[in-house]
């Protein structure tokens, strides 16, 4: 599985914001590896995607594109605040 | 007490003196408001402050590092977060007689040290939040007109709200890029002829080939980088951008009002957080409208400037010509 994940927008509103990753999550070690496809199952990120925003002033916009092994890819759009902590900070790890 | 309601009194008679040598009338902001001012002066309205460390972690708030009257913990974004908090409310309280971002006397929370490398800081509808930046697109967002900025999304939330897409989305980003660079030039006693006008001066990375994130003396002309691009802010309708990135271009078309509060504040002269300062917190406080266009705001900045300096006054003049220059006519 393959996680790239994109993010710009935020106080400046730049399309550039420095994040960009790409996470093979097989290489990594067998705790992550387990975070990482629960925290970047497509039916959660989906499911996080149609959680309200409200009113969400200044956020970052995070793009998330995952492959699987049979190089099938479904992408999300993510608001930051829309993403659990504990996701954000997977992110921030990697 | 009385020594500092004295000195309130001073001050209002100054400013108001200060009005009437520009040809204003007196009755420069509401009778209420200004004994609301008076009554509660500066020794009355005080933050509660509570600065949290974020630990370079996302959840919010973090563990409590210092509350209102606490000493320095010699955590430098802390202390800084902690003294321009104060600023800001300095800024709403003894200027425009709010107490605190709700007006309810809330406390002011912030984070530092929010997540690792972060490029942002943001308001989440309930406290500001600060990353330290990576160093390389941003050094800090400590810096008091970001601050004023954060704080003010909070203040415009607690007014009523501006939908934070198109063209609300860009006034709500407006509002809080005005609330900011007056906190800054309060904060440095610089008159709008003195001031840089700049959002965000120095917070960006030493390679980094700009002056700041905004300017709202000449949107556009912040930064031109390699990494970043060129500052995409127009200041005139004619050059408004239509795109579906950044909620409808919320940071890039509030240039455009921006300039407009810039040349009015410009044109009067002075210091922008007293007149122009008092006259847009007054058409936040009575737009009740959070769908507002341009064209709404302002409309409503100019009843607000016939309501405190009087109908047909200089300033309401002025703050015709301000708009037509963006090209908003009203
Ligand atoms: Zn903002």
């Amino acid at each position: 599985m393959i996680i790239e994940i994109a993010a710009k927008g935020g106080f400046g509103g730049f399309a550039a914001t420095g994040l960009h990753k790409t996470i093979d999550v097989d290489r990594q070690a067998a705790p992550i590896r387990q975070e990482l496809s629960d925290a970047f199952k497509p039916d959660e990120l989906a499911r996080l995607s149609r959680e309200p925003c409200g009113n969400c002033p200044d956020r970052m916009t995070y793009h998330i594109t995952v492959t699987d092994e049979a190089r099938h890819s479904r992408s999300f759009t993510l608001h930051e605040h829309q993403l659990p902590p504990e996701t954000l900070d997977l992110i921030d790890q990697m | 007490m009385a020594r500092k309601l004295l000195k309130q009194n001073e001050k209002v008679r100054e400013e108001r003196a200060e009005m009437t040598d520009i040809g204003a009338p007196h009755h420069e902001l509401s009778p209420a408001a200004l004994n609301r001012i008076a009554a509660q002066g500066e020794s009355k309205l005080k933050p509660d402050r509570q600065i949290h460390d974020g630990q370079y972690k996302a959840a919010l708030p973090g563990k409590l590092i210092r509350s209102e009257g606490d000493t320095e913990t010699g955590i430098a974004d802390a202390d800084t977060a902690y003294d321009a908090a104060g600023q800001v409310f300095s800024l709403f309280a003894d200027e425009y007689g709010r107490n605190s971002l709700d007006d309810d006397g809330m406390p002011l929370v912030a984070t530092v040290h929010h997540r690792r490398n972060y490029n942002n800081a943001f308001w989440d509808g309930k406290q500001m939040a600060y990353g330290t930046g990576d160093g390389k697109l941003f050094r800090t967002f400590l810096e008091l007109s970001v601050v004023g900025h954060e704080m003010a999304h909070g203040v415009i939330q607690y007014s009523g709200g501006l939908l934070y897409e198109n063209q609300s989305g860009a006034l709500n980003e407006s509002i809080a890029d005005v609330f900011g660079s007056l906190t800054l030039q309060r904060g440095l006693a610089l008159e709008a002829h003195e001031a840089d006008w700049l959002v965000g001066r120095g917070i960006l990375g030493p390679d980094i080939n700009g002056a700041a994130l905004r300017s709202m003396k000449a949107p556009g002309t912040a930064y031109s980088d390699d990494l970043l691009g060129q500052d995409p802010q127009p200041w005139h309708m004619d050059h408004f951008v239509v795109t579906t990135d950044d909620n409808g271009g919320v940071h890039i078309n509030s240039g455009i009002p921006n300039h407009a509060f810039y040349l009015f504040a410009t044109y009067l002269g002075g210091k922008a957080w007293e007149i122009p300062g008092r006259i847009w917190y007054h058409a936040l406080q009575s737009l009740n409208n959070p769908m507002a266009s341009f064209s709404d705001w302002a409309d409503q900045t100019i009843k607000s400037a016939n309501e405190l300096t009087g109908n047909g006054s200089s300033e309401a003049v002025m703050l015709r010509r301000a708009w037509k220059l963006v090209g908003i006519a009203i």
